[in-house]
């Protein structure tokens, strides 16, 4: 237990050391994330000037939700994992991974945490650099069962990325390329996971739907309970119980892609 | 001119070719944009759910504009992206001493080798988002106001291909230039924004600095309010000013470049 422990904890090291090196494309990011947050600021100042508030939030609260979503983004938001499996397949560099004791969702999933680690932590300066700006239209609530029950939708939210984007990433068992099939779910992702805009401005019937989806689960979720657009912490377990289940499904699935795949595979290079 | 137009219709006939060969590919990217187009519309129905107005343009003015600026886009997409975003990894990998023994300018073979029929393809969609705003305006352009129309978005495509060649050109300069190509995309995020959206520091570094808001925004409103000479003329002062621009920072980049194959 203990060995196979350190053998990942090696890796995750490895991960982290990998990732420290290339901070630069951590900052160009985080620099064009900061771009994004300004036509974020734009058009929702636009959009707020008649009317107060929309669907029962204030400005404030609705860019706290965006700041909140970049920041949660950097830190379990799963950027390129896809891309990475789908390359370790295609190349051949994923036979060594069966020719050793090596669990390879383990691995991936160790480096996937170092590098969250890393970004996550880094992405927390530009935003303490920038609060003295931000602080006027910034407004968390306090409570602490968003903190009991947040945490915990956030830890499965990471789980929820990461195991969409290894799914995606062994469809190159299957298929040569998958950029195009990865994008296509990039836009899913991005409007159903709330990035475009918060998810309860939808029209009722399609909100209703979507808290059915996993990409409910992916960002919109434990971004809502800390920015308060969850106000009820029943509702937060009722929540919590779907993503639970989505976990389990995805999981599920990466293991049957991989099965399966494995014996398509054809092991070229190596 | 006529050495240059058979050029390119040589290059888009290969580059066709090639589209019709890999179908599936084609199918998935034209789905891909046809996607995030809807996802622009989506926003913005969503947010006039709850608002009448933003920054003083009702829904159809601003789908007419968002329409508008796909509509740019698409075609930078379709006629020069593929081409110049490859520019930077030849660049890099030392392939680019191709397009040097090419006969012709080496700026205009290298940006314009390749088309993108998928894009082209969803540039109807996005004229077709334009038409339908301008029906639900109730709007009737006169054909001058049409030509001026079709001129302007001639002129956002010239800038945005500067733009996106700006954004390209330091790969001359930093062999690891990876991720630039993004801060275009990040630019054309403003195109969808109203002009009058924009205060203060905003205004002055994306209206007036920056083209990015000009670009779609001139077009629209001529539409929408008819001609107007200050906004022309300021788009087709900018166009030429960035072109040049463009034009004389590849010129710069390409005496410092020494290719990388051995």
């Amino acid at each position: 237990m203990l060995s196979t422990l350190n053998k990942y904890r090696a890796v995750f090291s490895v991960g982290l050391q990998s990732n420290l090196v290339y901070r630069m494309n951590f900052a160009i990011r985080g620099f064009f994330s900061f771009f994004h947050l300004i036509v974020v600021f734009i058009l929702w100042t636009a959009a707020y000037t008649g009317s107060k508030a929309i669907g029962g939030f204030s400005f404030a609260q609705t860019f706290t939700y965006f700041v909140a979503l970049i920041v949660v983004q950097f830190m379990i938001g799963a950027f390129n994992e896809d891309y990475q499996i789908s390359e370790d397949i295609r190349n051949g560099l994923i036979n060594q991974f069966l020719l050793k004791p090596v669990n390879y969702f383990a691995y991936r999933f160790s480096i996937y945490l170092s590098a969250r680690l890393v970004t996550g932590l880094l992405i927390l300066l530009p935003v303490l650099l920038s609060y003295p700006l931000l602080k006027d239209y910034l407004v968390l609530p306090t409570d602490l069962w968003r903190l009991t029950l947040g945490l915990p939708a956030l830890a499965m939210s990471a789980l929820i990325q990461f195991g969409i984007a290894y799914c995606f990433g062994l469809m190159s068992f299957w298929f040569l390329e998958i950029q195009g099939l990865v994008i296509l779910s990039m836009a899913l992702e991005s409007v159903l996971g709330g990035q475009i805009f918060p998810l309860d401005l939808m029209p009722e019937w399609l909100f209703r739907i979507s808290q059915y989806l996993p990409y409910y689960y992916q960002m919109y979720f434990p971004v809502a309970i800390f920015t308060g657009r969850i106000n009820d912490p029943t509702l937060v377990l009722n929540g919590l119980l779907i993503q639970a289940c989505w976990v389990l499904v995805i999981m599920a699935l990466g293991q049957v892609l991989w099965r399966r795949g494995l014996r398509l595979h054809t092991a070229v290079g190596g | 001119m006529n050495h240059y137009f058979r050029l390119w219709l040589t290059s888009a006939r290969y580059s066709i070719m090639r589209a019709l060969m890999f179908r599936g590919d084609f199918f998935i990217w034209a789905l891909v944009e046809l996607f995030w187009m809807s996802v622009n519309l989506l926003m913005i129905s969503v947010i006039y759910d709850h608002t009448k107005l933003v920054a003083g343009w009702s829904k159809y003015e601003m789908m007419l504009l968002v329409g508008t600026s796909m509509l740019i886009q698409r075609f930078l997409m379709g006629f020069f992206w593929s081409s110049i975003f490859e520019m930077g990894r030849n660049i890099r990998s030392g392939h680019f001493d191709f397009f040097l023994a090419q006969p012709g300018n080496v700026m205009f073979m290298a940006t314009t080798r390749k088309i993108d029929p998928d894009s082209l393809i969803n540039s109807a969609v996005a004229m077709a988002v334009v038409i339908y705003s301008v029906r639900q305006l109730g709007l009737h352009p006169s054909t001058a106001d049409l030509a001026l129309y079709v001129l302007l978005v001639a002129c956002g495509v010239v800038i945005h291909y500067s733009m996106l060649v700006l954004c390209i050109t330091p790969a001359f300069w930093i062999t690891s230039a990876q991720g630039i190509e993004g801060s275009y995309f990040t630019l054309s995020e403003f195109s969808r924004l109203p002009r009058q959206a924009f205060h203060g520091l905003a205004n002055i570094a994306f209206v007036w600095v920056l083209p990015v808001v000009v670009v779609s925004n001139a077009p629209a409103s001529t539409l929408l309010h008819g001609f107007d000479l200050k906004v022309v003329g300021w788009l087709l002062v900018i166009t030429v000013v960035w072109f040049s621009l463009a034009v004389i920072l590849f010129h710069r980049g390409l005496r410092r470049y020494s290719s990388a194959s051995s």
